[in-house]
């Protein structure tokens, strides 16, 4: 946890550096530059969160359904 | 009366889309036209470690999910997003819920032809959101909605983001609950009343089984999310996910076989000692992060990778990344790799390993330690003009993804995705 802060601290600092202005986000608002998952993967998180332990922090579902076949 | 509904729909989405601001003044929608969208997924898997039989048996599965995603805007400051679809499987570790019910032997190996052999789910998730005049502030809320044979899971939840900075700050919050309820399905050698004259095996088999008394299974979960842009090129966040679940962990219907306890068999089948046993609540705790590079032109770098851990005692992390490069002005190819990598549960044991005196077993290989890698390559076609038209709807961008999956179980996975999105005229 106390990383976890530490790296919200660390990204947040940034923002001090520069603001990036709207006219100049050319690059970031590329669509397949985006953070968020693409809604077309949104099958393979499924299958991740079935075949695998771990789920969550990926924007995929943390519950709701059985996934157990 | 088929026709009338269109003509209604279609004319309701066109208020919608473009209705102006009640003074008259033109403001800038938070989504300018109505969008749909279309997915399907096909996915098959193999292996040999299906939890059903005990943790030896083919894992065949095969799924297909065409689903429907369509954005309206309502008024400029609102989005109502409705999301169904479909997802139908055939299983023939699920077949095996009842291997005695088809024409063939039964076996671990080989799939029945019961009815437990395929399965289709249906799922709604309508979301709504409202960005506020500045578009600093966005409020969401959800319902998630999904159905199958044994299986009813409802959801709702809520979101607040804030952007700062200029929007080169993004911080937001969100929480999800999950209300499930379970209609097991045990092995059929578990349920009450049943009789085969043809059980094999040292002694009276009395399997250690009783049926669940709770069926209900509860996720919580908090999310939380930050994301900065860096440089004109380079953008990143953070999610921090608390998630607590309750109630019914166990998979009814996944059998045990117990290291003490005689064995059975009907034909090539081995009977079940008991079912899964699973504790009744687990805390998950996964943080993840994204980063996206601008390289230059060309070349742009996506990248993603998570930490976890549960009190069940799996520890996980997952990398992966993504290059995604430009070909043409329409065409963009990306090459994906993938690796995971996680340490057992507590509660894991391989076949014929646990003892009946044990509180919690399972020989789900989903449960056990291992290594996945990832390799796939996506597609995708975008027309920023949407020349092509589908009724009132253009053609905005077509998305391809395929992706191969190795366990170092063994299991093995393929999964092919396909998208178009359109935009209403």
């Amino acid at each position: 946890m106390q990383h976890f802060i530490l790296l919200i601290i660390g990204i947040l600092s940034l923002s001090s550096c520069v603001a990036v202005k709207e006219y100049d986000k050319v690059y970031l608002n590329d669509e397949e530059m985006d953070l968020a998952t693409k809604s077309l993967e949104r099958f393979e998180t499924n299958f991740h969160v079935y075949r695998e332990a771990a789920a969550g922090a990926n924007g995929g579902k943390t519950g709701g359904g059985c996934g157990c076949n | 009366m088929k026709k009338l509904g269109s003509i209604l729909f279609c004319g309701l989405i066109s208020w919608l889309g473009f209705s102006q601001g009640n003074d008259g003044e033109y403001v800038k929608k938070v989504l300018e036209a109505p969008e749909v969208e279309l997915l399907y997924s096909y996915y098959g898997q193999d292996g040999n470690n299906a939890a059903v039989t005990g943790g030896e048996g083919t894992e065949k599965l095969t799924d297909m999910t065409p689903t429907i995603i369509v954005s309206i805007p309502i008024e400029e400051d609102n989005i109502l997003t409705l999301d169904a679809g479909i997802s139908a499987y055939t299983s023939a570790s699920s077949s095996n819920i009842n291997p005695f019910d088809g024409n063939k032997t039964a076996s671990p190996w080989a799939a029945s032809s019961g009815a437990s052999r395929s399965d289709v789910l249906t799922y709604f998730h309508p979301t709504f959101t409202h960005s506020s005049k500045d578009r600093n502030n966005i409020y969401s809320g959800n319902i998630a909605v999904s159905a199958e044979y044994d299986y009813f899971s409802l959801g709702f939840g809520g979101g607040y983001t804030h952007l700062m900075n200029e929007k080169n700050t993004e911080l937001g919050i969100s929480g999800q609950v999950y209300l499930d309820t379970y209609n097991p399905q045990y092995p059929i050698e578990l349920r009450d009343g049943f009789f085969d004259n043809r059980i094999t095996g040292n002694g009276t088999y009395s399997p250690l089984f009783h049926e669940f008394d709770k069926l209900n299974r509860n996720s919580y979960s908090v999310s939380l999310n930050v994301s900065q842009i860096i440089t004109k090129r380079f953008q990143a966040s953070l999610s921090l996910d608390l998630i607590f679940q309750e109630g019914l962990l166990s998979t009814p219907h996944q059998r045990v076989y117990l290291q003490d306890r005689n064995d059975f068999f009907i034909e090539g089948f081995q009977l079940a000692d008991n079912v899964e046993k699973l504790p009744s609540n687990r805390f998950k705790v996964p943080i993840g992060g994204r980063i996206s590079y601008y390289l230059n032109e060309l070349i742009g770098l996506r990248g993603y990778f998570r930490y976890y851990y549960d009190d069940w005692g799996v520890m996980a992390y997952t990398g992966s990344l993504e290059i995604p490069v430009k070909i043409s002005d329409k065409f963009t190819v990306y090459p994906m790799y993938r690796y995971y990598t996680q340490t057992a549960s507590d509660y894991f044991y391989p076949k014929e390993a646990a003892l009946s005196t044990y509180e919690y077993y399972t020989s789900d290989y989903d449960l056990s330690a291992f290594d996945s890698n990832q390799y796939g390559l996506g597609v995708t076609y975008k027309d920023i003009f949407t020349q092509g038209k589908v009724w009132k709807f253009g053609l905005k961008s077509i998305s391809f993804r395929c992706n191969q999956y190795e366990r170092t179980t063994g299991l093995s996975a393929s999964i092919f995705e396909l998208g178009a999105k359109f935009i209403m005229d």
